[in-house]
């Protein structure tokens, strides 16, 4: 099977149901090597039953793909993936350089203890690395969760819902992790519904509801291009008008502008305008539609 | 799989079963020795001399009565250990990861059930020679067959093991506890059918019990090893006296056959929990 295709996965109107549920009705993905991957959705979309599906967890209804060059539910496949399920829980009756240890012989690879406190240094665990798991906060289990995924050098990391369980600095370092690990070359499909998170991180993503993928793309190509700009200044004796007259209809209230015509490559000028016609400029924010709300459009098109 | 076992094995210690089953049979043992014991030491009852034979003839039936409830604690033993292992590790996410691993489910669940299959066969077999070699010490008295007995009551408790197991590809812990302990219990009651059909010569009822022996060999296993403990004169004056042995006798064991049937079955029922384990959604 080929190990070195474009993309490390791949799948077609993949769909699952559970008895007379239906989970997901038409999964059609494809992540790029070394791409961050972003798949969102609201609470009940399918996200973690087609993680489960990626990951050989659960057989699909109908439709297939592959994983890192094979069919899904390979075993071969699995040798080079990382996953972090949503619902982490590891034996708690282990120490988390013993979770570490198992899982690196589950995997085949011989891994030297200071290589396991490595991998623990590096999600902040080094310091725990002999206590029991039972003994850990839901964030540790989560970090621990993370070192596991990383372990033995994965070609694609599966995180569902990775920063569930962490404080703003944890996710901060995450965030870290995750470009680090594009940097290296390793793919990562990121479940979240934190769309900042995924905003930060994420090359591409995709976007699902009611066990469909209703967008995929950059986030740019997603949430759409530019759509003006805010402004705050204030005039110096001056009045703005003709300076404003050349971008378009504006609005103004107090200090604030909003010119919705000028688009992001005219910004530079309409502050050059402002500043020449003696106005203090205090802030300039570009205006797009955000992710966010593309997203709720997105969903509540599909939810209506 | 190895993994998978020494990690069962793990577990089973670092959550102190093992201990905690040690110190409780400790304490089971040392107190039907001291029984014994005082027994052997019984010269004189309600004004007659109590005989070394008498002695002998009632460690005889005290000690099948001890492998009687002894044959039940090893049931509940193993479906208790064995329920838990595979549906508790699902329902907490524990296993998940794991599945993500490059190894098959069926390595997984060989692990478990060969890891549990040597602790309940070990916990019989240690708990039973530390029984047999305390009446001996206490009484001088020595079943029939000692060893064949022991092996036979480990393969009762690995048929519980693998049904516990296979329940657990499907059902909750509880549910598949409460499941194979009413299964061990019927099977049993099948097992005194069986025995009061042959007293009758009631074709329907010997059958009957004869069928639940074969769906869970557990009774049959055990009325295996509960003819190895019965001194042959015993069971040659039950025989010749055409009474009915009672629950805790028999004169008539399963024959040879159904140590094969129950291996054959056991290996049956692997293959069955590994199917059904990876045909599971998680």
């Amino acid at each position: 099977m080929q190990t070195d295709c474009a993309n490390v996965v791949d799948v077609e109107h993949l769909a699952k149901q559970f008895g007379h549920v239906v989970a997901l009705v038409d999964l059609t993905l494809h992540v790029r090597k070394g791409e961050i991957f972003g798949f969102l959705g609201p609470n009940g979309a399918g996200k973690t039953t087609s993680v489960k599906l990626l990951a050989g967890l659960a057989r699909p209804s109908a439709g297939s793909g592959t994983l890192l060059g094979y069919p899904l539910g390979d075993r071969r496949a699995r040798r080079r993936l990382g996953y972090l399920p949503e619902l982490f829980r590891y034996h708690d009756w282990l120490t988390a350089r013993e979770v570490l240890a198992l899982h690196a012989r589950l995997i085949g690879e011989r891994v030297h203890v200071r290589d396991l406190d490595a991998a623990l240094q590096t999600v902040g665990l080094r310091a725990r690395a002999g206590d029991r798991v039972g003994t850990f906060s839901k964030g540790m289990q989560q970090r621990l969760g993370l070192a596991v995924a990383l372990l033995g050098n994965p070609e694609l990391v599966i995180l569902d819902e990775p920063t569930s369980a962490l404080d703003p600095a944890g996710r901060l370092e995450v965030r870290e992790i995750l470009r680090g690990l594009r940097d290296r070359g390793v793919s990562v499909f990121l479940n979240s519904h934190l769309l900042t998170e995924v905003e930060k991180v994420c090359d591409r993503i995709a976007i699902v509801t009611r066990g469909r993928v209703v967008a995929q793309g950059t986030i740019p190509e997603i949430a759409g291009a530019s759509a003006g700009v805010r402004v705050r200044v204030r005039e110096n004796g001056t009045p703005l008008t003709q300076a404003l007259a050349e971008y378009g209809p504006y609005t103004r209230d107090g200090e604030h502008i909003f010119a919705p015509e000028v688009h992001a490559d005219r910004i530079p000028a309409l502050v050059a305008a402002l500043v020449a016609a003696g106005a203090q400029v205090y802030a300039v924010e570009p205006a797009s539609t955000t992710l966010e709300e593309r997203f709720l459009q997105l969903t509540q098109e599909r939810g209506a | 799989m190895i993994e998978i076992a020494a990690l069962t094995l793990k577990e089973l210690v670092r959550r102190r079963f093992v201990a905690g089953a040690f110190v409780a049979t400790a304490a089971l043992v040392a107190l039907t020795g001291w029984g014994f014991f005082y027994l052997n030491h019984l010269h004189e009852a309600r004004g007659r001399p109590v005989t070394h034979l008498e002695v002998l003839t009632m460690t005889s039936v005290l000690l099948i009565l001890i492998a009687y409830l002894f044959s039940f604690l090893l049931a509940m033993a193993a479906v208790f250990i064995a329920a838990p292992t595979l549906s508790n590790d699902i329902e907490t996410g524990v296993l998940l990861p794991v599945l993500a691993r490059p190894l098959s489910r069926g390595a997984i669940l060989a692990g478990k059930g060969v890891a549990l299959a040597i602790v309940i066969a070990a916990y019989a077999i240690l708990t039973g020679a530390c029984e047999f070699a305390i009446v001996n010490a206490a009484t001088g008295y020595v079943p029939p067959a000692p060893a064949a007995s022991l092996a036979y009551l480990a393969l009762s408790g690995i048929v519980m093991t693998a049904f516990a197991l296979l329940l657990s590809t499907r059902m909750s812990a509880l549910g598949a506890s409460i499941v194979a302990v009413v299964a061990f219990i019927i099977v049993r009651l099948g097992g005194i059918a069986q025995n009061v059909g042959m007293y009758y010569d009631n074709e329907t009822v010997r059958h009957a019990g004869t069928l639940t022996q074969l769906l869970l060999p557990s009774d049959a296993m055990w009325q295996s090893a509960l003819f190895r403990l019965e001194p042959a004169g015993m069971v040659a004056a039950m025989s010749d006296a055409h009474v009915w042995p009672g629950p805790f006798f028999t004169t008539a064991p399963p024959p040879p056959a159904m140590l094969v049937w129950t291996c054959a079955w056991i290996v049956a029922v692997a293959l069955l929990a590994a199917r059904s384990f990876a045909l599971r959604d998680l």
